[in-house]
């Protein structure tokens, strides 16, 4: 056929959209002109007018049939009918705009949630790198016994690099750390955002700078050699305004003189989730930075700070790139036996790195999208029911529909198209609600991250979420509208042109009803039980108390390689501050530690062998949580010493050296012995030797609602560090200690600064209980909503049923049934339904229950308290909402009711 | 040759063997032009009233022959194999 066949047909259906009256005006007169012809043939045979007439339209058969059998000859009619079905829906729909009004909400509400929801999900978890091809990027771990995400040191990424053939680059990178920036030599240094990164990092991602130059490999070999840093978008929009001469001029990062040589791309924010890099430097300026001071960055294999990534070669699979390292990994395990031993390497997508079992991202996410989509499950059923009624009541409509000739296909495309706009309506208004939900996460950026880090929110609503809630707004419109199409057009057609409302009696008749009833019910209970559970799990966990007073405590951070103090500077620096603060007035007691209990910074960690302890063969060392402390901390936190003491000052460096370990530790590595005098090796069997000289009590850490952990202390004149935390306790308001605190640091160095000050009681209620009140808010507000949908649907259904058996109420009531037995029988099936509900949602509930026992945090067991309240309070509520209409009901008079049609 | 003409013709072409009921000429006739095998123009009748007159594209006369042909073969198909005959 070809083009030529559409110089024809183009512009005819083109009209048939474009100019349909027209058209229509054509048709009709093509077919009157037939008629006329036929009816003037039948004059001249003989026949009257009249007769004439009648035979003519009996030879056609019905006019409006053939038209509409023309109309479907025309090849575009699946466009029009929709237009005409959408106009038609419109003015039905307007005509009950409260039951509209009603559906678009209940529907916006459940996308609303699900598409927030989703945005969350989408940043953590399906977001690809923000990199050109992001799927080559694979992540390159590091695998021990304890430890299947692992770093690597800077000797094992050099092996990598050299030793591997199926990459296109292998670039490393550290974690995002606390850098102290000037952008003047004399400026008092800010806290910023900075990364090493290897010097392929940018060109192996394949990320151009907008503005300068990327690292050069010979950058990034001689430590210390080339101070270059490139900024990140961000950074140079806020700092420097976007100015470009900012091209070659010097800042100093932690008191190091670096230049600018290039500025990151807009499209590159960073290859963190939660978080924008400030600027990148190159790995071989890590000296300058918080790398471990015990080790050596370069040359120590087993200093892993480093994180791996790389671009797959084209045409190689990830298993021969995964088979490749593990070779890599055996053969570095022969090599250099005391660091490597049982020490494995992997190879992971990004989508393993983000779904992977132990993440904490992860496993939110699951729960939160799994309540959301139940959320949704509930709105839908409710409009389901709320269609299927609203189908119901135009059984008359709809059989003339069918009698008249109707095909049943068009007849459900027509009831599809109208739950397409109600679906279409409710998409926009939910689009609306998650913009709220996304901003409402947004809120709490300034309550979760309270560092001095560039940190946020990553959630959006992107065009991967739009999408997906528009798909999702238009997947509910066919759950929602099909079974209601389906049923109302089955309709027996005598009983349907007989009353408008068919009143068919039958079991198989409100089946789908019932159906979405229980299923309303089991779900609200799902969701009200897991609200419960968050809520008091959370509860448990803070009322459980962390161990340590928090009361009265100020506390301000230091970091003295801010104002590039050497090692010998910095421990000078804070022996005089524990000294000279001590004196402060107002201040009861003063300590030291590397990390704020309860904070946000990771842990270090330390590796170590018990003495005497009989390794399993396959392990190296243990490894255990850890804090550096100095003397006064354990009093000033009013941590009790169970066995021994405290540190001393007579803990000095030269002196042996020491810890102090927590009571689970003692418990899990000597029990029943005292652990007071016992020794530790630090790394191997043949490191460090280390004496236990007391044993905490054994408090909270990390978190609030964690299981209890092996911790040890290690002093800080041992174990130098250089970001330290005073915490001062004070006799009255804490903050009145701010001002000598500053007096005494003036003293030492006027230009040191003072790092997150603030009471410690702030910090914590911020921290350990805002944070996990956030995630409570959600859940409590999921299964609110899901509740309040299901008391809806519960009150619509039995509403619907009364009004449908108005008469038949009338007539047992004029029969002799008294109100009692009207309101038994209306509330009957619903309680019924109710029941069987409330059941469906035990078994969902215990099956949440378990979920998050496994995911999250120590719920303990089953919480029966929950139960107790919740499944009661949901029958009580689900039987009110079946009252109130039955109520009514049986007050109808029955001559009322008879009359009723 | 609009709707009604041709369905005379008919009638009268076939010797009333082939009564094409009314009803089915006209959907027909629009799937043809649907088609752009026939093309339609409104004109005056010789009684001066507006009809519409279909005529046959260049398109049309193709995919007539065509299926002409194809016709004529068929039925000298099946009329030898009723007389039992050798094609």
């Amino acid at each position: 056929m070809g083009p030529q066949h559409w110089l024809y047909t183009v512009p005819l259906r083109l009209r048939s959209v474009f100019r349909r009256r027209r058209v229509e005006q054509e048709l009709s007169e093509e077919l009157q002109f037939h008629l006329e012809q036929k009816i003037e043939e039948g004059i001249a045979m003989g026949l009257s007018p009249k007769e004439a007439r009648f035979a003519a339209m009996r030879a056609i058969g019905g006019l409006e049939q053939r038209k509409e059998e023309i109309r479907d000859m025309r090849r575009i009619h699946w466009l029009t009918d929709f237009f005409d079905d959408a106009r038609f829906a419109i003015r039905s729909l307007s005509r009950t705009p409260g039951l509209t009004a009603f559906v678009v909400i209940t529907l916006a509400l459940g996308i609303g949630m699900t598409s927030g929801t989703f945005s969350m999900v989408d940043a953590l978890i399906f977001r690809p790198y923000p990199v050109p091809h992001p799927s080559g990027v694979v992540t390159l771990v590091s695998t021990t016994h304890d430890n299947s995400f692992d770093n690597f040191s800077y000797r094992e990424y050099l092996d990598i690099r050299s030793k591997t053939k199926s990459y296109d680059g292998v670039i490393s990178n550290a974690d995002m750390e606390a850098v102290g920036f000037s952008a003047e030599p004399s400026a008092t240094p800010r806290i910023k955002g900075g990364m090493l990164v290897s010097a392929n990092y940018f060109h192996v991602l394949g990320v151009e700078p907008q503005l300068g130059r990327g690292f050069r490999e010979d950058e990034d070999q001689v430590p210390g050699r080339d101070a270059v840093v490139v900024l990140g978008p961000d950074f140079w929009k806020q700092e420097f305004a976007s100015d470009s001469s900012v091209l070659g001029r010097t800042v100093r990062l932690n008191g190091t003189e670096f230049t600018v040589i290039g500025i990151a791309p807009e499209t590159f924010p960073g290859m963190l989730i939660f978080g924008h890099p400030d600027f990148y430097m190159p790995l071989a300026m890590a000296r300058g930075f918080s790398t471990d001071r015990q080790k050596n960055f370069f040359e120590d294999r087993d200093d892993r700070e480093l994180y791996v990534k790389a671009r797959l070669k084209p045409g190689t699979t990830v298993e021969q790139a995964q088979n490749e390292l593990a070779v890599l990994a055996k053969n570095l395990e022969s090599e250099y036996p005391k660091v490597n031993r049982n020490r494995g390497a992997a190879l992971h997508t990004q989508f393993e790195m983000r779904t992977r079992a132990d993440d904490i991202n992860w496993k939110f996410g699951v729960i939160f999208i799994t309540l959301a989509l139940a959320v949704l499950l509930v709105a839908c059923t409710n409009v389901a029911g709320l269609l299927l009624s609203r189908a119901r009541s135009r059984t008359r409509e709809i059989a003339v529909r069918l009698a008249i000739g109707a095909g049943r296909f068009r007849l459900i495309r027509m009831l599809l198209t109208e739950s397409l706009i109600l679906a279409f309506l409710g998409g926009l208004a939910g689009i609306a609600i998650g913009y709220g939900v996304v901003a409402w996460f947004h809120s709490f950026q300034n309550v979760i991250f309270m560092t001095d880090l560039p940190l946020s929110i990553p959630f959006q609503m992107d065009t991967r979420v739009l999408l997906a809630s528009l798909a999702l707004a238009a997947l509910s419109a066919l759950l929602c509208g099909l079974a209601p199409a389906l049923q109302s057009t089955r309709a027996d057609l005598v009983n349907g042109l007989k009353s408008a409302d068919v009143d068919v009696p039958g079991r198989k008749r409100l089946w789908g009803r019932n159906v979405l009833v229980v299923a309303q019910v089991s779900t609200s209970l799902m969701l009200l039980t897991a609200s419960f559970l968050m809520v008091r799990g959370f509860q448990h966990g803070l009322r459980d108390g962390t161990g340590f007073a928090k009361d009265h405590l100020l506390m301000t951070t230091f970091d003295p390689r801010l104002v590039q103090y050497d090692a010998a500077q910095t421990q000078r620096f804070y022996k005089l501050l524990a000294e000279r603060v001590r004196e402060a007035p107002g201040v009861q007691s003063e300590a030291l530690t590397q990390n704020i209990p309860l904070g946000t910074d990771d842990f270090d960690g330390v590796a170590f062998v018990p003495d005497g302890f009989q390794m399993p063969r396959d392990r190296e060392n243990f490894s255990s949580t850890m804090d550096t402390v100095d003397e006064g901390y354990f009093e000033t936190m009013a941590i009790p010493i169970l066995r021994g003491r405290s540190f001393l000052a007579s803990d000095s460096a030269e002196a042996p050296r020491v810890a102090i370990v927590n009571q689970q530790f003692a418990n899990h590595y000597w029990p029943g012995a005292d652990a007071v005098g016992k020794h530790i090796r630090l790394d191997s069997r043949v490191g460090t030797l280390v004496e236990i000289v007391g044993v905490a009590q054994t408090i909270k850490y990390q978190g609030g609602t964690e299981k209890p952990m092996d911790f040890v202390y290690m002093p800080l004149t041992q174990h130098p560090i250089a970001r330290m935390t005073l915490m001062l306790r004070s006799s009255g308001d804490p903050l009145q200690l701010i001002q000598p605190v500053k007096d005494v640091v003036r003293t030492l160095d006027p230009n040191l600064p003072m790092l997150h000050t603030m009471a410690y009681d702030d910090y914590y209620l911020n921290q350990a209980v805002k944070g996990p009140e956030i995630a409570m808010k959600l859940v409590a507000s999921m299964g609110a909503v899901g509740l309040v949908l299901a008391i809806a649907g519960l009150y619509g259904l039995v509403a619907y049923n009364v009004s449908r058996r108005t008469r038949e109420i009338g007539i047992r009531m004029a029969l002799g049934a008294a109100n009692s037995d009207v309101l038994r029988l209306v509330m009957g099936k619903g309680l019924v339904l109710v029941g069987i509900g409330t059941v469906l949602g035990l078994l969902m509930g215990f099956g949440v229950e378990h979920l998050m026992n496994s995911m999250l945090f120590n719920a303990g067991g089953v919480d029966i308290l929950a139960y107790v309240i919740v499944v009661p309070s949901l029958f009580l509520v689900t039987m009110l909402a079946a009252y109130v209409p039955a109520r009514r009901a049986s007050r109808i008079a029955p001559t009322q009711a008879l009359r009723y049609e | 040759m609009n709707g009604w003409a041709i369905s005379l013709r008919l009638k009268s072409i076939s010797g009333d063997v082939l009564q094409v009921s009314e009803g089915s000429l006209y959907p027909a006739l629009h799937k043809l032009e649907q088609e752009g095998w026939i093309t339609a123009e409104w004109k005056q009748t010789e009684n001066n009233r507006r009809a519409k007159f279909y005529s046959l594209t260049r398109l049309g006369r193709q995919h007539l022959e065509k299926e002409a042909a194809n016709w004529s073969r068929l039925s000298a198909a099946i009329s030898h194999v009723v007389r039992l005959e050798e094609a």
